[in-house]
Parts: structure tokens; sequence; C-alpha cells
């Protein structure tokens, strides 16, 4: 990876860290004030409770399995954070290309329900190792998705899915309503990351029936650090 | 007389159903709202002496709510309850007529407070508003 892409890739993935730390502290605040108020409704209960009342005994257990599906939940967000925390260790490293799509939709799940967007991923049918930089990778596929939600109409679906082909692989980010020709431009940040650290290849896939993709091709391993256009003293066509 | 009606507009279902029951436990008439669009449809439909409203919201985020309800009612007591209302949305919701702002979480019972004073709120405005039409009333026919 040149410097210049190197660079963009430190700078893209401060902000990336920035939302999505944002957005996974708005969820884990939002897991204890639930729980805040389920400890302040038990209170209320055994405080106003007759003695040996089996519909309190009743209610609280109901409330404590409540509770445990709320942390629940919240350790989920913890183990994204860890996950996401973890993804910037190694750049040459082999990993799971549906566990990786699975951390990445699941980060986008908040943007993409405050956009009222269904967010949906298909994971590959059969396990695939990908080499290379892991941290770049769902930067990449983060970003591109974080341009199709904004391009989607609210209570849409987006539908992201990938399959191994050869050497190659091929992520889908399919909308249900039809994308703009500019929304390649929106995440011209992220494509450019991917190009660079995996020498991915993106179309627009406009369809008249309205079901418009943007595709993403890559090979399974990850090129050399020679292959970025910034490395042969191109110029990038796609960034502005 | 009356409950004191209040309508409590959050996206987290748990925490709107949870918090319905312990203001209920106290006396309050609650309505649950899970989004800004219920909770347009609520006020519509209903008179509320307050309203506990969150800012993070998907379709139409708590400030737009927040506009939109007063455009139905413009009287209408509306309550900020927000996990993260920072200096600027604060300044915002206040400009734009919210009455109160809390931050999560919040004591039960500061809320329960706040909504009986909202109702007395608005009943002294209700009879402000009265006296008023009842003057120009008066002054129409020269009474």
């Amino acid at each position: 990876m040149g410097s210049d892409d190197h660079r963009l890739l430190q700078r893209e993935g401060v902000l990336f860290f920035g939302n999505v730390i944002a957005g996974l502290s708005h969820e884990l605040s939002n897991v204890f004030n639930i729980i805040n108020e389920m400890a302040g409704l038990q209170q209320d209960i055994v405080g106003g409770a007759q003695p040996g009342s089996t519909d309190t005994a009743d209610r609280l257990f109901e409330l404590a399995g409540r509770i445990k599906a709320q942390v629940e939940r919240g350790e989920t967000y913890n183990r994204y954070l860890h996950k996401l925390a973890h993804s910037v260790d190694d750049t040459g490293i082999a990993f799971d290309l549906g566990e990786t799509l699975e951390l990445v939709s699941s980060l986008a799940a908040r943007p993409a329900r405050l956009a009222r967007v269904e967010l949906v991923m298909q994971p590959p049918e059969q396990p695939v190792t990908l080499e290379g930089d892991p941290f770049a990778f769902v930067l990449m596929i983060y970003g591109s998705i974080g341009a199709v939600l904004s391009a989607a109409d609210s209570e849409r679906r987006v539908e992201v899915g990938a399959a191994a082909h050869d050497q190659a692989v091929r992520i889908t980010i399919t909308s249900a309503d039809s994308l703009p020709a500019d929304v390649i431009d929106e995440s011209a940040a992220a494509l450019r990351i991917g190009r660079a650290a995996w020498g991915m290849v993106h179309t627009l896939d406009r369809r008249p029936d309205a079901h418009d993709s943007v595709i993403l091709d890559l090979p399974v391993v990850a090129p050399g650090p020679h292959a970025t256009a910034d490395d042969e003293g191109q110029e990038d066509p796609d960034v502005t | 007389m009356s409950p004191d009606h209040v309508l409590v507009v959050d996206d987290e279902r748990d925490f709107v159903e949870i918090l319905a029951e312990r203001l209920r436990s106290r006396g309050l008439e609650v309505t649950c709202a899970t989004s800004g669009r219920e909770a347009i449809s609520a006020v519509e439909e209903q008179i509320f002496d307050a309203v506990l409203l969150d800012l993070a919201m998907p379709d139409l985020d708590g400030l737009e709510t927040l506009r939109r309800l007063h455009e139905i009612q413009p009287d209408l007591q509306v309550m900020i309850l927000s996990g993260r209302a920072t200096v600027k949305t604060a300044v915002e919701a206040i400009r734009r007529g919210a009455t109160d702002i809390f931050e999560k979480p919040t004591d039960v019972e500061t809320l329960v407070e706040r909504i009986r004073s909202a109702r007395a709120t608005r009943i002294a405005h209700e009879d402000d508003m009265a006296e008023e039409h009842i003057d120009e009333i008066l002054k129409r026919r020269g009474w």
C-alpha cells in the first residue's frame, strides 16, 4: 500500500472507529438504562409486595429473565468492540470471510436501524479464508454498506451477500431501491482502500427491476504492496 | 379528578414498558410510543399532560418529533429524556419548546414530580386562554 493510501486508511480508520464506538456506546447506554429501570421496578415490587406472595415471586423471576437478556445484549456489543479493536493487530493474516462480514453487518445494524432500513447479511455458503489486512477489509465493506444505506429509501431492505468462485470473492450489496450513479462517490475512500489493500475492483450494477447492487470483486489472497495505483504513480480516476 | 396522563416515547420497547409500569404504579395514566410517528398519532387522538421524549430514534428524531407535536398542540409540555443530551441538542430542544431535559438514568420520583407540575402548568395555561376568550367576548359585546 502506498503512503497516500496508508494515510487515507489511517484517517478513514479513525473516523470509522469514532463512528462505530459512538454507536456502540449509545447501545450500551440503552442496555444500562433498561437494567436500571428493571432494578427500580424490582424495588417497587418488593417494596409494595404482600409477604409470601407468589405473584411477586413470579414477577421478579420474569424480570430477572429480562435483565439477563439485556446483559447478553450488552455482552454482544462488548464482543463487537473486542473484535474491532483486534482487527488492527495484524495486516497480513488469514481470517474468515463469513465471520468478518457478520461483524461488519452487526456494526452497521445501528446506522441501518436509524435509517429504517432492514440490513440482511447472507454469509457465503462455504467457509472462505481471506489473507491480508482485516481492518482494511472491514473499512471497505462498512463504507460501501454506509453509502448504499444513505441512498436507500426508509423501510426498505439492503442485502449483503458473498460468494467465492475460482480464486476470487464477490461481495454484493443490493438495495431494494434503485441506486444513484453517484453512490460510488459516497464510498470513494472505502473503495480506494479496498483497491489499495485488496486489489478490489468495484462495479455498480444497475437494473431495470430497481434491485441495484454495488459489487466488490477481490482475490482470495490479497495482492502485495506493489499492486496499487499509487505505487505505480498513476492517478486514481475514481477519487476526486 | 382524572389521573395525570403522560406519553412516553422511546424506541427501546423494554425501556418504555418498564418505565410506564413504574409511572402507573405511582398513579399516572401512561401511553407508550416506540417511534416519533406513533407519538404524533397519539397526540392527534388524545390529550396529554406531558410527553417524555427520547432524542435518538429511527424515522423521526426527537427534535423533529418535538416540532411536529407542537404543530398539533402548541402548549404541549414536552420533556426530553435522553441518554446523551449534549449542550447543543439541549439548547436546540429548549429553543423548540421543550420544557425540561433529563439525562438517563433519571430518578422516577423526579419525573413524577415534573409530570404533575406540567399538568398544573397546562391547566393554568388553559385557564388563561379561557379568561382571554371570555374577555374578548365581553369586549365584543360591549359589556
